[in-house]
């Protein structure tokens, strides 16, 4: 008995001490006592006395792939631009919790990667007030920052200032995929139109296209995102404008335009008819891909053309002899071509100020960013390290056939390599599949006939405030209205909903903003 | 349990079996699946919708996971949090719940009452994190187990098991001249084999579900327990993220190494409920020594 | 101990002199001094991490910005609970809500009790242990999973359930996409991933009662059923009317994650809850103020109920939690 008290004792001295050192502790947001890789605060001595030491820099940026990558591409990038990194990877998925909390809690490291443009928009309102550096004026001290495209650059800016630094899309990569064989076999060329779009689906239903003699296929497979799924992508063939458009000289939003109408008249025909699967509504975008790898759809609508990849890898499993193709011209009921375009960025790169303590810093931080932008460190971060991740094959990229490797090694870096293949260097990828080949021609064929989003570098509060809530109600009426729950009538009145609850002010304040 | 020979007996005991024979099959069902959806290829199951005994087998998808470290060290943690957790805080939980369980203890009902309110207010995961920086804990393994150390309905329900074993048996321990800690290490914990049994199993499984915690206070993925690869990995498989965008660069990973990871990361808290069982018959004793 | 106020070291209330009250205090304060060394860890442990951090709910009635703190924030007063109780949504999403927990409630709730006694009743131990084990499992199944292995199974688009309707010759349903089968599709996914789970307690709770007591009702000639009410019930009373007070504490408190996987923009008229809207009007966009509120409104109504409940337990001779 006498041991159990004593280390009950123990216990609530411990538990004392903990008492205490909360106390002590205070209001002090900003110490860096416990971080273990503290920032280097004694950086400005070294640059005087030791240019050769390497910097510290530590990277917080969420994690896309399963596990964090080993240290082979870190150990690299480290050789390569005289830096000692931390990369601190958190889950996607629950990276906005980390982030916010970081950011409250004064403990963001020196370089922040944000997760996509809507926790931009979340942290405008702090880069406003100064938590971050601005970086614009500094940009032309660093050749290769100051090949960044302007344009996109432009779109990333928070009241005409430029904190960040962006990762590079291409800037219309969606259209569709779908059965080149099922085609070729009822002979049909690809859709020119939305007409023969229609008549495609329909085909793909009625026909049999995969010849078992059943009447187990669909037309199209979509999914439960109106944005990422085929809805914009086909609303902006409709002629829909993208997320804003002008009327009457005022900026409108998109769901007041005919094409948007007209697209909802599309999907609800078709779903009616039976050539698309009826619960898209509710089907994950896992579900959807199965589905279309499984061999039992034909069209793949409104994600990267360049998924045809790893869309064909999964289908050829299933059936062998299986022909894909991309495509997007696709012509709108007045015989013209559009397609929606992103704002040429997926994510971008803050430095806050808590943890960048001055211009010194900053530029030596910047100065890495700037050796990123070469090809021998874009192409390391990229595609890996020549010779065991990929090789060089008419002057492209060829990835390894060892997909798991890159898998593990590579990829978790690939979503942070600042600018593009245009600016940064970094090779072209080398494509077999024809499907692809066809792709990368598409892309540039899309930026030709391209709508951007009107209100990309705009700013409204409310919209900041609301928006994505108020979002849901046209969400939720677009989709009772293509399952034939509401009419015209109904939808409308969704529309007036949205603008009596904030989307009159949202309009007023993006056309203020426009001006 | 008495035997009951009787015919109606007999009907009964049928019944009651056949019906939870079913109710363990319909239950079982799922499992089998992510069971069977790990030794096989994608294209099976893609090819099946709910494959229950794989036509083709391979063992492709635990070739993938357990191909570098990172499973294990994820499972080291995990088992480790969850040892030195479940320990921790059945420690300061029995001693928490003896005190309170004592009818006699003045200003029990206040911290009764402090502690359920605990249950329904909470302050937010910025000024949680805030003492745990305070507290030195940013970066370590106690900071999966400091802040969850005791669960007030864990805390609570063990209260209530010790609120049921007669006062007497406690009088006369003291009568007998055993300190307060003496009768609860002899006597009261002993009796309540159990609710010990029950309340380390929900603890333990607290312990292994840790997720937030790690994500929040581990800067250094090396550190990180095994849920949160478990979840990485179901969530990108799943396509469940809604904020998915448009990205090529990066396809979800296999079906069958969602399952498989499953499937690994779930076996080891399954089998510490049969070590738990056999305690569960134990509290038999309660009543004979009542006797 | 009936009636019990809450008031620091209230004492039972004894006919004696003012005096001679306290002297009876400080001794038995003084007896019980290592009860109280007891529960000083548990007590500092809930002070450090979960009354220090309760400073957060202050953001509730502010304008709050990270970079500002909570010190500097501005002061918006109830203005974020006006916000709440004037969305035209909100009755909805309360009486959704609400509709859900009464399902936990009435549904849910008792099945696990049932099920403990069910397998209680089971003859030799290793079916016993085997139905055991196995109704445990779908606990460690993530709402992920579970929910997509629901679609698979209930989908139009060839999912097994709807394959069979129309192999015997019956209309397909619109489970996933329906208003009518959002909460029987919740309530069931809930029962088969908790009820395996929630018997561990009640088995817990079984395992206390005396063989005896069996025995000597069985000579009385009792039936199975009559010993399973008359003796095993009353015994795990207790720990069933524990259970129910913590749990109506969690009226509005449904977690996010299951019904926001359910969700889609054909059923959010049901299914829209308090947990789901917080999600979308306020994490999302990044309003921690507003979700604080919203946190508040659901913790307070928690506090009556549990008030509540546990009063009334009282009222019937019944312990309470506190």
């Amino acid at each position: 008995m006498k041991k159990k008290s004593f280390s009950m004792l123990l216990t609530v001295l411990l538990a004392f001490s903990l008492v205490l050192s909360a106390c002590g502790g205070g209001e002090k947001s900003k110490g860096a006592s416990s971080d273990p890789t503290p920032a280097p605060s004694n950086s400005k001595e070294e640059v005087s006395a030791a240019p050769e030491e390497p910097t510290e820099i530590t990277i917080m940026l969420p994690l896309n792939t399963s596990e964090t990558p080993p240290d082979t591409i870190k150990k690299e990038i480290e050789k390569l631009t005289n830096t000692k990194l931390t990369y601190q990877f958190f889950p996607a998925d629950t990276y906005e919790e980390k982030l916010n909390t970081s950011f409250a809690t004064g403990s963001l490291p020196q370089v922040t990667y944000l997760k996509n443009s809507t926790t931009f928009v979340q942290m405008k309102e702090a880069i406003k007030d100064g938590q971050f550096w601005e970086i614009g004026p500094l940009l032309s001290e660093f050749p290769n920052l100051n090949k960044l495209k302007p344009e996109i650059l432009n779109n990333t800016k928070v009241d005409g200032k430029l904190y960040s630094l962006y990762i590079g899309r291409p800037l219309a990569r969606q259209g569709m995929i779908y059965r080149k064989d099922w085609a070729d076999k009822l002979g049909l060329s690809a859709p020119a139109n939305v007409d023969e779009l229609f008549e495609m689906a329909k085909a793909f239903t009625e026909q049999d296209p995969d010849g078992n003699g059943q009447k187990d296929t669909i037309g199209i497979v979509d999914r439960n995102e109106l944005v990422y799924g085929a809805f914009k992508t086909v609303s902006s063939w409709f002629g829909t404008p993208n997320y804003w458009g002008t009327k009457d000289g005022q900026l409108e939003p998109e769901f007041t335009f005919e094409g948007y109408y007209d697209t909802m008249d599309f999907f609800k025909k078709v779903r009616e008819s039976g050539y698309m699967n009826q619960d898209f509504a509710a089907t994950s975008k896992t579900d959807a891909v199965k589905m279309f790898t499984s061999g039992k759809a034909g069209m793949y609508i409104g994600g990267s053309m360049q998924d045809i990849d790893s869309l064909h890898k999964d289908l050829i499993k299933n059936v062998p002899d299986a022909v894909l193709d991309t495509h997007s011209m696709v012509a709108g009921p007045d015989g013209s071509f559009a397609q929606w375009m992103i704002p040429g960025y997926n994510n971008i790169v803050l430095f806050p100020k808590s943890a960048v303590k001055d211009e010194a810093e900053l530029r030596k931080i910047l100065a890495f960013f700037d050796k990123m932008m070469t090809p021998e460190v874009s192409n390391v971060m990229y595609w890996g390290i020549e010779g065991v991740h990929y090789t060089v094959v008419d002057g492209k990229a060829k990835p390894s056939s060892e997909k798991e490797l890159i898998e593990r090694e590579v990829k978790g870096y690939k979503d942070s390599v600042i600018g593009e293949a245009e600016t940064n260097g970094m090779y072209e990828s080398y494509n077999e599949l024809p499907g692809r080949i066809h792709a990368e021609e598409l892309l540039l064929e899309n930026v030709k006939v391209g709508v951007a989003d009107p209100t990309a570098a705009l700013d409204s509060v409310t919209y900041m405030e609301k928006g994505v809530e108020l979002q849901q109600i046209i969400t939720d009426a677009t989709y009772q209205y293509m399952y034939g729950q509401i009419d015209r009538a109904g939808f409308e009145k969704a529309v007036s909903d949205w603008k009596s609850r904030g989307g009159d002010k949202i309009i007023e304040e993006f056309n203020a903003a426009a001006k | 349990m008495v035997e009951d020979r009787s015919i109606s007996g007999r009907i009964y005991a049928a019944i009651n079996f056949t019906l939870l024979a079913l109710i363990a099959l319909i239950t079982v069902l799922p499992f089998v699946h992510v069971v069977a959806g790990s030794f096989t290829t994608s294209a099976e199951l893609a090819a099946h919708k709910f494959v229950l005994i794989p036509r083709i087998w391979s063992w492709d998808a635990y070739k993938f996971i357990f191909s570098t470290n990172t499973i294990f060290r994820a499972m080291g943690v995990s088992i480790g949090v969850t040892l030195f957790g479940t320990l921790f805080s059945m420690f300061i939980t029995s001693l928490m719940a003896y005190g309170l369980s004592r009818r006699d203890l003045d200003g029990r009902n206040v911290i009764n009452f402090m502690v359920v309110f605990t249950m329904l207010f909470t302050g937010g995961m910025i000024p949680t994190f805030l003492v745990v920086k305070e507290l030195g804990l940013i970066n370590t393994y106690a900071s999966l187990i400091l802040p969850s150390a005791i669960s007030a309905f864990n805390m609570i329900i063990l209260r209530n098991f010790f609120q049921n074993i007669p006062e007497g048996l406690e009088e006369s321990a003291k009568i007998d001249g055993c300190s307060d800690f003496g009768i609860l290490f002899k006597i009261v914990l002993p009796l309540s084999m159990p609710a010990i049994a029950t309340i380390s199993l929900f603890y333990a499984v607290t312990y292994w579900n840790t997720y937030m915690s790690a994500i929040l206070y581990l800067d250094d993925s090396a550190k990180w327990p095994i849920q949160v690869l478990l979840r990485q990995i179901v969530v990108l498989a799943s396509g469940m993220d809604h904020s998915s965008t448009l990205d090529g660069t990066v396809p979800p990973p296999d079906q069958t190494i969602k399952m498989a990871v499953i499937v690994v990361a779930t076996l080891p808290i399954l089998m510490v409920y049969p070590f738990l069982q056999k305690h569960f018959a134990k509290g038999a004793m309660l009543g004979s020594m009542k006797g | 101990m009936q009636e019990v106020t809450v008031q620091p070291g209230a004492a039972p209330p004894l006919r004696l002199g003012k005096e001679k009250r306290s002297s009876e205090l400080k001794k038995r304060l003084w007896r019980n001094k290592w009860l109280y060394v007891m529960l000083l860890p548990g007590v500092l442990y809930f002070i450090i991490f979960k009354y220090l951090p309760m400073y957060g709910l202050i953001i509730s009635f502010q304008n709050y910005k990270p970079y500002q703190g909570i010190f500097g924030s501005e002061w918006v007063g109830f203005e974020h609970f006006r916000r709440l109780f004037t969305e035209p949504e909100f009755f909805n999403i309360l009486w959704n809500t609400i509709v859900l927990f009464a399902l936990n409630i009435f549904i849910y709730f008792p099945i696990p009790i049932i099920l403990a006694l069910m397998l209680n009743e089971l003859r030799g131990n290793f079916f016993k242990r085997i139905f055991q084990t196995l109704v445990y499992l779908p606990h460690f199944m993530s709402w992920v999973i579970i929910v997509s292995i629901s679609y698979v199974m209930v989908t139009m688009d060839g999912g097994i359930i709807n394959e069979l309707l129309s192999y015997f010759g019956f209309e397909k349903i619109n489970f996933l996409l329906s208003n009518g089968w959002l909460r029987p599709m919740y309530i069931i996914q809930v029962i088969w991933r908790e009820a395996g789970w929630g018997t561990i307690i009640y088995l817990a709770a079984i395992a206390a009662v005396d063989p005896g007591l069996y025995e000597a009702a069985r000579i009385d000639g009792a039936g199975r059923m009559r010993q399973v009410w008359h003796i095993t019930l009353p015994t795990i009373r207790g720990v069933i009317i524990t259970l129910f007070i913590l749990k109506i504490g969690h009226v509005l408190d449904l977690g996010f994650e299951h019904v926001y996987l359910l969700l889609n923009s054909m059923n959010r008229q049901v299914g829209e809850i308090i947990d789901t809207y917080v999600y979308t009007a306020g994490l999302r966009q990044g309003q921690f103020s507003y979700s604080t509120a919203i946190g508040f409104f659901k913790s307070i109504i928690g506090l009556i109920m549990v008030m509540l409940v546990n009063r009334i337990s009282k009222k019937m001779g019944e312990e309470g939690v506190y």
